[in-house]
């Protein structure tokens, strides 16, 4: 088998499995279940072979041919696909091991496992793409299968509305990034990266923006980035795969793949848009109930994170971030997974509480991924951080000390949670009974939480992806320290603050006692959505109902029936002639007669 | 005095024309194909008068073919008649108009 092959199987694995179970398995729960996490399987094995078996390639075959203008599909194995894909393939091994559990009772437990599937193959096709075409088609799929896995309890009408946006939002980032592909194409003469990377590119301002409006959309940056929280009405597994640390991380690879494409002014645009985002998720977070919406809005700030490094100019951090991420991210939300189903699918995290003793496993991997996320010295999240900031502290000051506050709130956040989800007493009936999963949610949550705790050391990772990480910005001396600093002062300020002022009774501190601030952030959180109602009812609306009549009275009615009614008017005329009477025919004949005799005769 | 050959050919004209308005203007279907007959007599006619003035037969030939072929329209011609009368109970032409729009 050569790598080419099973780079193949790696990518076409799940596609069997998702049309075994759609054409056969559709109500054999437990069976579909086994097929897809021996896919999943099969998946992280070829991957991790792969991408520790150092073989890197390229392959490609035409596909659609115009002409001159032809679409080629073709796998590119570089170190930086071979990351990606041993992250796709170990987080979304976790995830399907975790769903054998979680989704145990549920009805549709084939549906879900085939467009879990379906998504694996999506996210491969992203992931092993070696031209813009292509990995935009993958781009789409895997947009379908969130769709798809959002929308799995659809008798609810927030879930459908939840896919419906997540797939409309998607699509106005993808327009975006359409338009940048076919612009590069007529600019460069070529969408491979391959050729992209090694010939000569023609540099514009206006090629990478558009495609970076694709990573707006998939990666849930602003102004784009309202889809994520209300994705939160998918089972949870699918949160901790495509919003946490999969899909929306292709976003970041997709930048990263691209990054022969920048210019100076497009990677400040896109530095500062990051650094924004990061900035209002963190805001947005601090005053949510709901668990897994905390997670997704640290998710949106941490995304944001990652496209700040890349557009300070180094592929290294991103990436190295993306990777940490996913592992503490996917941990975090198959963690709250874990904890929603002990509470008895309660997520309101003001009716937790004290699950630390009832809970052990979940408790001390969530805390692992929490001390993570916010950056404690040793764990992963620690050093990818750190990398960020050194990385803005040399280059933009102002992004530096923005994404250091951020940092703060982070801390901040993540411990309100930690700390009212898990300390203190009971608040609710459900978390008093609480228990720990059975072993197929606990398995995942001590492996990821293995993977987050060492994850950083990444000059221990084996040569194969020193492609990506030798880009990782080392510091020297004094930025080294003040960096160190401000890390260290960053997390104990807000992970201090947070504990010491939440209590973990009587509701949420912040709303009993500032209430104005908690409802200027509330009003932070919902300003985007409010707008684009606004625009929506309003604007576009209006702009539609002109189109219709354009369409209702210009088109079917003038053009269509217009000249539908024309030919009929031509069409009485003739039939005026059929008289039915012989003498006029007769007449016709003389006429004719004459006519010919006049011709003849040279008259005519 | 042997008529010229004008005299005849302007006869043949005139029956010509009178059949052919009698074609034109007349209700009756019947008279209609008597009128056709009378066309076909009068260019039966010019023929003769022509081969007669040319000293030729190849016009007296003609006649026989012509009559020939008028016996058999006839009798197709009013075959169908017949069978229209039967449908219709009428033969005036004014009302056979069903193929009118």
């Amino acid at each position: 088998m050569t790598p080419t092959h099973i780079a193949l199987s790696v990518l076409l694995a799940p596609l069997a499995s998702a049309a075994l179970i759609t054409l056969l398995l559709g109500r054999r729960g437990g069976l579909a279940s086994a097929v897809s996490v021996v896919a999943a399987l099969f998946i992280a094995c070829g991957a991790l072979w792969l991408a520790f078996g150092g073989d890197r390639f390229t392959a490609s075959w035409e596909w659609l041919r115009f002409g001159s203008f032809a679409v080629a599909l073709g796998i590119k194995l570089d170190d930086l696909a071979a990351l990606m894909l041993s992250i796709v393939g170990v987080v979304g091994l976790c995830v399907h091991v975790f769903s054998l559990g979680y989704m145990r009772d549920d009805a549709a437990r084939a549906r879900y496992f085939g467009g879990l599937s379906v998504f694996m193959f999506s996210m491969i096709g992203i992931v092993l793409a070696d031209n813009l075409f292509m990995m935009f088609i993958f781009w789409e799929l895997v947009g379908f299968s969130s769709y798809f896995l959002i929308n799995h309890w659809r008798e609810l009408a927030s879930a459908s509305d939840a896919a419906k946006k997540a797939f409309i939002v998607n699509r106005v980032g993808d327009f975006g990034f359409l338009l940048g592909i076919i612009l590069c194409y007529w600019a460069n003469g070529t969408v491979s990266l391959s050729e992209l990377g090694a010939g000569h590119v023609v540099y514009s301002r206006l090629i990478p923006l558009l495609l970076f409006c694709g990573a707006i959309g998939k990666s849930a940056q602003l102004p784009l980035q309202v889809w994520l929280p209300d994705a939160m009405e998918g089972p949870t597994p699918v949160s901790a795969l495509i919003h946490a640390a999969t899909m929306v991380a292709a976003g970041i690879y997709m930048l990263c793949r691209i990054d022969v494409l920048m210019v100076p002014q497009a990677r400040t645009v896109i530095a500062w848009v990051g650094t924004l985002t990061a900035l209002y998720a963190a805001m947005c977070a601090i005053t949510q109930r709901d668990i897994k919406k905390v997670l997704a809005y640290s998710t949106i700030s941490q995304l944001g994170y990652m496209v700040a490094a890349f557009g300070l100019g180094s592929v290294g951090a991103a990436m190295f971030h993306l990777t940490t991420h996913a592992f503490f991210k996917a941990l975090l939300f198959l963690g709250s997974g874990s904890v929603i189903l002990g509470c008895h699918h309660e997520q309101d995290i003001f009716r937790m509480g004290g699950l630390r003793s009832r809970m052990p496993v979940t408790f001390w991997t969530f805390t692992i991924a929490v001390a993570a996320i916010i950056g404690m010295p040793g764990l992963a999240g620690f050093f990818s951080k750190d990398a960020i900031l050194v990385l803005a502290f040399e280059n933009n000051r102002a992004v530096f000390s923005v994404l250091a506050f951020t940092a703060i709130l982070t801390a901040f956040y993540m411990i309100r949670l930690w700390k009212i989800v898990f300390l203190g007493e009971p608040a609710g009936e459900p978390a008093r009974h609480a228990h720990e999963g059975g072993i197929s949610l606990t398995a995942p949550l001590v492996l990821l939480a293995a993977l987050s705790a060492v994850g950083g050391y990444w000059r221990a990772y084996p040569r194969a992806f020193d492609g990506v990480f030798s880009q990782i910005p080392e510091a020297g001396g004094a930025t080294h320290a003040i960096v160190l600093a401000t890390s260290l002062v960053v997390l104990v300020a807000g992970a201090g603050t947070a504990l010491a002022y939440y209590a973990t009774d009587g509701g949420d501190t912040l709303e009993r006692r500032s209430p104005g601030a908690f409802r200027f952030l509330g009003a932070l959180r919902s300003s985007f959505d409010t707008g684009y109602d606004f625009y929506v009812a309003e604007v576009q609306q209006r702009a539609a109902l002109v189109l219709n009549f354009i369409d209702v009275v210009g088109l079917s009615g003038i053009v269509v029936r217009g000249l539908a009614g024309a030919t009929e008017m031509f069409g009485f005329g003739i039939r005026a002639l059929h008289t039915g009477r012989l003498s006029t025919y007769v007449y016709w004949f003389l006429g004719g007669v004459v006519v010919l005799w006049a011709f003849a005769a040279g008259v005519l | 005095m042997t008529p010229s050959l004008d005299a005849y050919v302007m006869l043949s004209s005139a029956l010509f024309a009178i059949g052919f308005l009698g074609v034109l203007v007349r209700r009756n279907t019947l008279v209609i194909f008597m009128c056709l007959e009378l066309m076909l007599v009068a260019a039966t006619l010019a023929l003769v008068a022509f081969s007669r003035f040319n000293g030729t037969e190849d016009g007296d030939v003609f006649v026989f073919f012509i009559l020939t072929v008028a016996a058999a329209e006839v009798a197709v011609g009013l075959a169908i008649i017949v069978a229209l009368f039967r449908l219709r109970q009428t033969i005036q032409v004014d009302r056979l108009n069903s193929m009118r729009h």
